[in-house]
């Protein structure tokens, strides 16, 4: 049995949108916009009548049970119900795309803002460009001493930090869930892995509070850390999630 | 990620995690090796556990409950029996792959094979001498009953005959203490809430349940129901009846869900409800978020007690009405001999908190979420439910951070407050004038707009005042503007447009008649 023209293109259209759906709300567990699939679906609409109507025969068979619906006079119980059905469904598309959203507002903001030229902290003035972690030599000058550091580092973590940011440094932590935004993963290969032992400094330091606007520093959770750890822990804990998490700091690259 | 997702989440994880169980208890345990266990222990578990294995990791006293204590070899979890206290090989595997909810024990089925699992069990029980023991024999599970209304009313009966379950359960599950718990080591314990299955810490699972119900939760006050010499024995088929009966008591619409972000006020043509107890607040949309301690600013605080608060709201052409509910196991009232046996040292009153900023931006610029900063500060309302001296009262609060705050008096601006307590539930409304005299210093509520809002609660038997406490962080509130003409008005006419060129395009292609 033959599949109407008409029949393939709506299963093909069909089939794609809902192919959409399974890709990334399915098996990427990405929902995917609407704005953004509306956008895919109008290329992929597009693209299927070009394919269908590509030779006038395809075209006319493609429309045939159309014309037939309109113009042929035995068909006028099925011309009724399609009549009466089609503007109801416009009306009630019309109506719900009317009505006021209560959706709460998308608030976007920036992840890892530019870090700003010097940090004051700790009485001090730090020049963040040039500021490194002052027991990091000690990885090769003196892997014993690097080694209690960074256990040093993970008693000042599991005391301070993993409410939050998780015993696996996944950001997943006890309290994780009542928070927005999230705390960081630093397992994830796009957060630490991207970053100077100065960039953390600075956020540890300065805290949500330490954000630039665009930041949104108002909703960050991160405390102020140089009002209850040292500088000298605060560096001891950049050793540990960089051991933890097996990634490595970014350097200017002389290595 | 939170919420119902999570116990859904949690089904589909038992579900397997009983699969596996069931696989698990038919083949003998996979021999595990202790070398390799110590291996990962050192690089896992040390922190919080500790290289001795006694839980006294550097964080041990800000965690509630505290890291388990291998060296004692007591398992809270286990599906041996009351008398055995040695845990199954598979009880220690199932707390390490799945984790503990609601403390931070994480489950690690994400970064450990399920080989190196069995490699730490062997390591773990070596810390209690356990390495060379028989595996004891596992509980007397009988013939399960499935749950069904009939089992659930027996077993409701049994749960209150005698005050079985509810002298420290109470009345309705909460956890609503009567008196005072503490473990062995004298730490203090709270009776499961059990309108909360997303706390417990292996699953709401009727076999869970029974197994806790069967062997007791050792090291604590949960005894053995099981045990012969108890008075308030129970023969197995009971067991899986208050089985039954307490998974039926979830609360699943008061699950946080993660999507669920704003508090949407309906609005009413009468009077707002003053009482708590209004029948009209049963027909509102309650909203539930999470609160977390507060570990950002000095006094951070990390042994919390309240966990979620769930939220309704009202709104007249006046006047706006908040109504907050959360449970909490403790009335907490100064100078009452009781509530004071049953709180930790130095009482407090409980007390529960809205914040909102005085100004909303069109920008996204909110105050700091931690009441308010320099720039945008925020009103605060906050009741507090009294003494045996004073009654409950309601304080406003006008403040640009931690320490600069000034206090107002909210009768004036016309703040109103009625809290009340039944089997550990608070629920407080609050109520006040859309407009004020001060729009410079209160916030002003218009319908259709968006505006943050904040919580706070503390619970006055677990040392909470000041800076101890619960919060949330920045939510919306919404009153919802009326939808008017406009939607309806204009799918009439798309109707009546498609309809008219649907008929005059038919009729065109018709041969003429006549």
């Amino acid at each position: 049995m033959k599949i109407p023209r008409l029949l393939q293109a709506v299963l093909v259209l069909l089939g794609v949108y809902f192919g959409f759906i399974l890709l990334f709300d399915v098996i990427l567990k990405q929902v995917i916009p609407s704005s953004l699939l509306n956008m895919y679906m109008f290329f992929v609409v597009a693209g299927v009548f070009m394919v269908f109507t590509f030779t006038e025969e395809g075209a006319k068979e493609l429309l045939a049970p159309i014309k037939a619906l309109v113009e042929d006079p035995n068909n006028k119980t099925n011309r009724n119900i399609v009549f009466i059905i089609l503007p109801l469904l416009g009306g009630a598309y019309t109506y719900n795309k009317l009505l006021p959203s209560f959706d709460a507002p998308v608030e976007l903001r920036t992840i890892h803002p530019a870090p700003p030229a010097s940090l004051k902290a700790y009485g001090k003035r730090y020049d963040i460009l040039n500021l490194e972690n002052p027991y990091r030599k000690f990885e090769k000058e003196d892997p014993e001493r690097f080694k209690e550091l960074i256990a040093e580092g993970g008693a000042v973590y599991i005391r301070n930090c993993q409410y939050c940011h998780g015993d696996k440094l996944d950001g997943k932590g006890p309290y994780a869930q009542g928070l927005n935004p999230m705390p960081m993963n630093f397992q994830d290969v796009g957060t630490i892995a991207q970053l100077q032992e100065s960039y953390l400094f600075w956020r540890i330091a300065s805290g949500g509070p330490g954000l630039p606007k665009e930041a949104s520093p108002w909703i960050s959770s991160m405390p102020v850390w140089q009002d209850f750890l040292s500088e000298e822990e605060i560096w001891k804990v950049i050793l540990y999630l960089y051991d933890y998490t097996g990634h490595r700091p970014r350097t200017w690259g002389e290595e | 990620m939170a919420g119902y997702k999570n116990i859904v989440n949690g089904d589909i994880r038992l579900m397997l995690g009983v699969l596996l169980l069931a696989v698990a208890t038919h083949s003998p345990a996979k021999p595990g090796d202790a070398e390799q266990g110590e291996q990962i222990y050192s690089r896992r578990c040390v922190l919080c556990h500790s290289d001795e294995g006694d839980g006294l990791g550097p964080a041990a006293e800000r965690l509630n409950p505290p890291p388990r204590d291998f060296t004692a070899g007591i398992y809270k979890i286990k599906t041996t029996g009351f008398d055995d206290m040695a845990p199954a090989d598979e009880d220690i595997f199932r707390m390490i792959r799945d984790g503990m909810p609601g403390t931070a024990m994480p489950e690690w089925a994400d970064v450990l094979s399920e080989q190196e699992i069995w490699d730490l069990v062997a390591y773990v029980k070596t810390f209690a001498g356990y390495e060379g023991e028989e595996p004891g024999e596992q509980l007397d599970y009988g013939e399960q009953i499935p749950s069904s209304p009939e089992s659930i009313e027996k077993g409701k009966a049994l749960y209150h005959d005698q005050d079985r379950c509810s002298e420290c359960h109470g009345k309705d599950g909460k956890g609503n203490a009567v008196k005072r718990l503490k473990d062995d080591n004298g730490d203090r314990t709270w009776p499961r809430n059990q309108t909360k299955p997303w706390t417990f810490r292996a699953s709401n699972d009727p076999k869970d349940i029974f197994t806790r119900i069967t062997t007791g939760i050792p090291g604590t006050q949960m005894t053995s129901f099981a045990k012969p010499s108890s008075e308030k024995r129970l023969s197995i088929e009971e067991r899986w009846h208050i089985a039954n009966y307490v998974q039926s008591l979830a609360k699943i619409e008061q699950v946080v869900r993660a999507e669920n972000t704003v508090v949407k006020a309906e609005k009413i043509d009468d009077d707002l409800p003053d009482s708590p107890d209004d029948p009209r607040w049963q027909a509102t949309q309650p909203t539930t978020f999470f609160l977390v301690p507060q570990i950002i600013a000095k006094q951070r605080f990390f042994t919390p007690s309240n966990d979620t608060i769930t939220v309704r709201a009202l709104y007249s052409d006046t006047e706006l009405a908040i109504l907050l509910e959360w449970d909490d196991r403790t009335k907490s009232i100064p100078g009452n001999k009781l509530a004071e046996k049953i709180s930790d040292a130095d009482i407090g009153e409980d007390a529960v908190a809205i914040q909102l900023p005085i100004e909303i931006h069109d920008s996204m610029e909110k105050p700091y979420f931690g009441m308010g900063d320099a720039n945008n500060p925020v009103n605060i309302w906050h009741w507090h439910s009294g003494t045996t001296e004073t009654t409950e009262g309601i304080s406003l609060l006008n403040s640009k951070g931690f320490k600069e705050i000034e206090k107002r008096d909210a009768a004036t601006i016309g703040i109103h407050a009625k809290g009340l307590y039944t089997e550990g539930t608070w629920r407080v409304v609050m109520k006040r004038s859309l407009t004020t005299a001060e729009s410079d210093k209160d916030l002003q509520f218009v319908s259709g707009k968006f505006i943050p809002i904040a919580f706070a609660a503390w619970d006055g038997s677990n040392s909470e005042k000041g800076s101890r406490h619960t919060m949330t962080t920045w939510y919306w509130l919404l009153l919802k503007p009326a939808t008017g003409a406009k939607p309806i008005i204009a799918a009439l006419l798309v109707i009546v447009v498609i309809f008219a060129l649907l008929f005059f395009w038919a009729r065109s292609r018709q041969p003429h008649r006549g």
